[in-house]
């Protein structure tokens, strides 16, 4: 088991600086000057020659292509995630304020996903007829609809027409833990909509193939009751896949979040990459690539070990 | 356990309804419009953009000129009619064409306790006189000749050549007295003599700001607090000001200007600000003939590039875009362009293209009202045989391409930096610059905008003025679209601010020094 852990880590390691590499060759060959955007405005001021100048050789963008390269390496050796473009703060600092809210999105809607998403499934699955047909309707709408038509949606009903939560936006939990839960509810319950439909669909589709087992027949006809022949053996030999699933939509929700970000104005980490990029704030962009991939790379180990604790068939191997 | 389930599941649901129920107790307000003021008078922003830096002297777009508004003073400001007022100087006067001598207030203090003087004054103003500054009002301060400091309290500003205007640009937020920290290499400008001090910033989420006790007019100051929340998206920042959470937005998004002002309780204060305007390629290709640009000028139908990209909220500009509220505003010259397809054909006949040509057009894909607008312009133009493909990259490619000249046709929207028309010299002179047109240099136009800041009395002026759009029209600089509607959205309850008209509008900060929180 460790071994196996140790092998992914360092496939893991590999792939980040794959990434790494390709978003800096992507960086530097896109057309556009981050010093003209530094200064340009909304005006009609045209930056001076030397203006703009003086900003490349402050941004270090005269050295040469492979100088900036090695200092970039180098300085994440060393923890580094260097220096925002905009205004020469820490990039570490900027993630740090941003990706704790992008987390707690994930998390909520995550955990909203599986209470939901996974009973669903398993009651369609078991109850069959009119119930399935009915459960299969609405995830078929929580997959066609897009997440910001939900979300759009969604303000309009309860903040603009019923005004039960605010339209958007964020306060701290630790200024106002009312108003920062209340700005919670609606973006999570957007995000959750997407993932509790694909849980229930593959809970649904899981629990069905499992139920038509040789073993679960067995199991009944030795006198077990079918509640527990269902919770007991069905439930955990069904979750494998939709374990799988969850994980995945969970890791690529970390650097997805952004279009829930834009309608409900929540400062998570996915607008601010966006933001980045079209600033071309080099540093931040190559910033949040890593920690996005580290932590989806992350979560798939986590994935695959998990699946060693559910399924002892597997530890085994 | 199934039953157990159950039972978490309903137990689930009627907690989150439990919780739902208390949140709507918290959520939410009124807003009130008798005329006695509220107790709290706090005002709740709800800004378009970040301002990761505040920096001395360069243009740093709409939102960082409210911060400025708020922050800052200068030795002149605007009132809201786009006048200027006097403010860090109690008066000033100009003693002969080239001299203005600025008489500071007594007793003046940056938000930090240090003393503001003369020398601050001195040290500002020769700061924004330098290239290396990259000051946004370069133009009008390139000429400026010397700055003298007889005493702590007198500024005697000298310019090398008569300009007429020179105090307006004096009133813009970027001509702030800043204290000497802000010039050093990498120095920022949070700390100034405005209205209200910066208390605290949540990076990229919001800034706080309090009453400056010290500013020289605090006692005509009723707010106490403004709290500023970044909305980068337009929806968001509307939903935002409808649902009550904040009580004032700027840049109203055009499709939300009838949902805005259908809201009961909400204002929607709107004025003709930055306007859209096609540049060319001039260094070669057809559109090195002024006689094709006048063509493309006289082809474009504006009252659909209004519709297609503002919702109908944008005022149509056929000529050079001088506002109509301006004593320089010449009503016959400013319909030169009206669209006249006929008359557009016939130049391209006589310029050589009879059968049209195909031709490339810059937009970017960034922003819906650019694209928009260049759609709407592409369609226009193939009326008359010119065939347009569209270039729409984000905008960052959009102004690489446009300052290296990489296009044939480009649209743009832009803004003058002061409502005098002496701002028409950025758009049709200086080195190359990614909104205007590549290569265009007429002597005899800069001849006359260097006129216009030197002529002797309003009459003379006003000759000069009519003769450069006269030569505008001629020789296309660039052709004028529309001018875009830009808006405030705010609470009745908001009382005293109020939108400057033409492109003062992104300066309507300094009317928040007069503003009040009516009712409750």
């Amino acid at each position: 088991m460790i071994r196996f852990i140790l092998r992914r880590c360092a496939i893991g390691l590999v792939l980040v600086w794959i990434v790494l590499t390709l978003i800096f060759l992507a960086l530097h060959l896109v057309p556009g000057d981050p010093a003209a955007l530094l200064l340009g405005g909304e005006g009609s001021g045209t930056p001076t020659p030397e203006a703009l100048a003086q900003v490349r050789e402050r941004l270090g963008l005269n050295d040469p292509f492979l100088v900036q390269y090695w200092n970039y390496l180098s300085g994440l050796f060393q923890g580094n995630l260097g220096t925002s473009f905009r205004d020469g703060s820490a990039v570490a600092g900027f993630i740090a304020t941003r990706l704790p809210n992008t987390l707690e999105l994930v998390l909520v809607a995550s955990l909203l996903a599986l209470v939901v998403g996974i009973p669903l499934g398993a009651l369609a699955a078991r109850r069959g007829g009119a119930v399935d047909t009915g459960i299969s309707l609405l995830t078929a709408i929580g997959l066609a609809v897009p997440v910001y038509v939900i979300g759009t949606v969604m303000v309009l009903v309860f903040a603009l027409t019923l005004r039960w939560f605010p339209a958007g936006g964020y306060v701290a939990f630790t200024e106002d833990p009312v108003g920062h839960l209340s700005r919670l509810v609606l973006p999570s319950i957007a995000i959750a909509m997407g993932i509790t439909a694909v849980l229930a669909r593959m809970t649904r589709s899981s629990v069905i193939e499992t139920m038509g087992q040789d073993w679960v027949r067995t199991a009944r006809s030795v006198g077990l009751a079918r509640s527990q022949v269902f919770q007991g053996h069905v439930m955990r030999n069904s979750l494998n896949p939709v374990v799988t699933s969850f994980g995945l939509e969970v890791g690529a929700l970390i650097g997805s979040t952004v279009l829930i970000e834009r309608v409900f104005n929540w400062p998570g980490l996915g607008s601010l990459l966006i933001d980045a990029v079209l600033q071309r704030d080099y540093p931040i962009v190559q910033g949040v690539v890593i920690v996005v991939s580290v932590l989806f790379i992350l979560i798939n180990i986590v994935v695959d070990v998990s699946y060693g604790l559910l399924d002892p068939r597997v530890r085994q191997s | 356990m199934n039953r157990k389930k159950n039972l978490f599941r309903t137990a689930l649901v009627a907690a989150v309804t439990a919780g739902a129920l208390a949140l709507t107790a918290c959520a939410g307000d009124a807003g009130g419009a008798p005329a006695t003021p509220a107790a709290d008078q706090k005002l709740t922003i709800g800004l378009s953009a970040d301002v990761a830096d505040l920096k001395p002297a360069r243009d740093q777009g709409a939102a960082a000129m409210m911060l400025d508004t708020l922050i800052h003073r200068g030795l002149l400001a605007y009132d809201a009619d786009g006048e200027v007022v006097p403010a860090l100087a109690e008066s000033f006067e100009q003693t002969d064409d080239v001299t203005y001598t600025f008489t500071l207030r007594e007793g003046l203090t940056f938000q930090d306790g240090t003393a503001l003087t003369s020398a601050n004054v001195k040290s500002s103003l020769e700061y924004l006189a330098t290239p290396e500054s990259g000051s946004k009002i370069y133009s009008a301060m390139s000429g400026l000749a010397s700055v003298e400091t007889p005493d702590d309290l007198t500024v005697i500003v000298t310019l090398k050549s008569k300009n007429v205007a020179f105090p307006e640009y004096l009133a813009d937020t970027t001509a702030a007295i800043l204290p000497d920290e802000a010039f050093a290499a990498e120095g920022t400008s949070w700390v100034g003599a405005g209205p209200f001090t910066l208390e605290s910033t949540d990076k990229g989420i919001s800034f706080t700001l309090v009453k400056n006790e010290d500013f020289y007019d605090a006692e005509n100051v009723s707010l106490t607090d403004i709290e500023i929340a970044i909305y980068a998206d337009g929806a968001a920042r509307s939903n935002a000001l409808i649902a009550g959470d904040v009580d004032l937005i700027d840049f109203v998004p055009w499709e939300d200007f009838d949902r805005v002002e259908s809201t009961p309780g909400l204002v929607i204060d709107a004025t003709s600000g930055p306007f859209m305007y096609v540049h060319f390629n001039v260094t070669d290709g057809p559109f090195a003939d002024e006689r094709v640009r006048q063509a493309v000028a006289l082809a474009v139908n504006r009252e659909n590039v209004a519709s297609a990209a503002f919702s109908g909220q944008a005022a149509v500009i056929a000529g050079a875009p001088i506002p109509e509220s301006s004593p320089f505003y010449n009503k016959e010259l400013a319909n030169g362009w009206d669209t006249d397809i006929e008359a557009a054909k016939d130049l391209l006949t006589e310029a050589g293209y009879p059968e049209g040509f195909d031709t490339n057009l810059l937009t970017s894909s960034q922003y819906a009202f650019h694209q928009d607008t260049a759609l709407s312009v592409q369609a226009d133009l193939a009326e008359i045989g010119i065939v347009a493909t569209l270039d729409a990259p984000d905008w960052a490619t959009r102004q690489e391409k446009a300052l290296a000249g990489e296009y044939d046709l480009a649209i743009a929207g832009s803004a003058g930096v002061v409502n005098d028309p002496s701002f028409l010299a950025n758009f049709v002179s200086g080195p190359a610059a990614n909104n205007r047109s590549f290569g265009f240099d007429d002597p005899e136009l800069d001849t006359l905008l260097a006129d216009g800041l030197t002529a002797a009395d309003d009459t003379e002026r006003k000759a000069v003025y009519d003769q450069v759009q006269e030569r505008i029209l001629e020789t296309v600089p660039f052709a004028s679209l529309v001018g875009r509607s830009q808006a405030f959205g705010y609470n009745e309850k908001v009382v005293g601010f109020s939108n400057i008209p033409g492109f003062l509008t992104f300066l309507s900060g300094y009317t928040l020094a007069d503003t009040t929180i009516s009712g409750q």
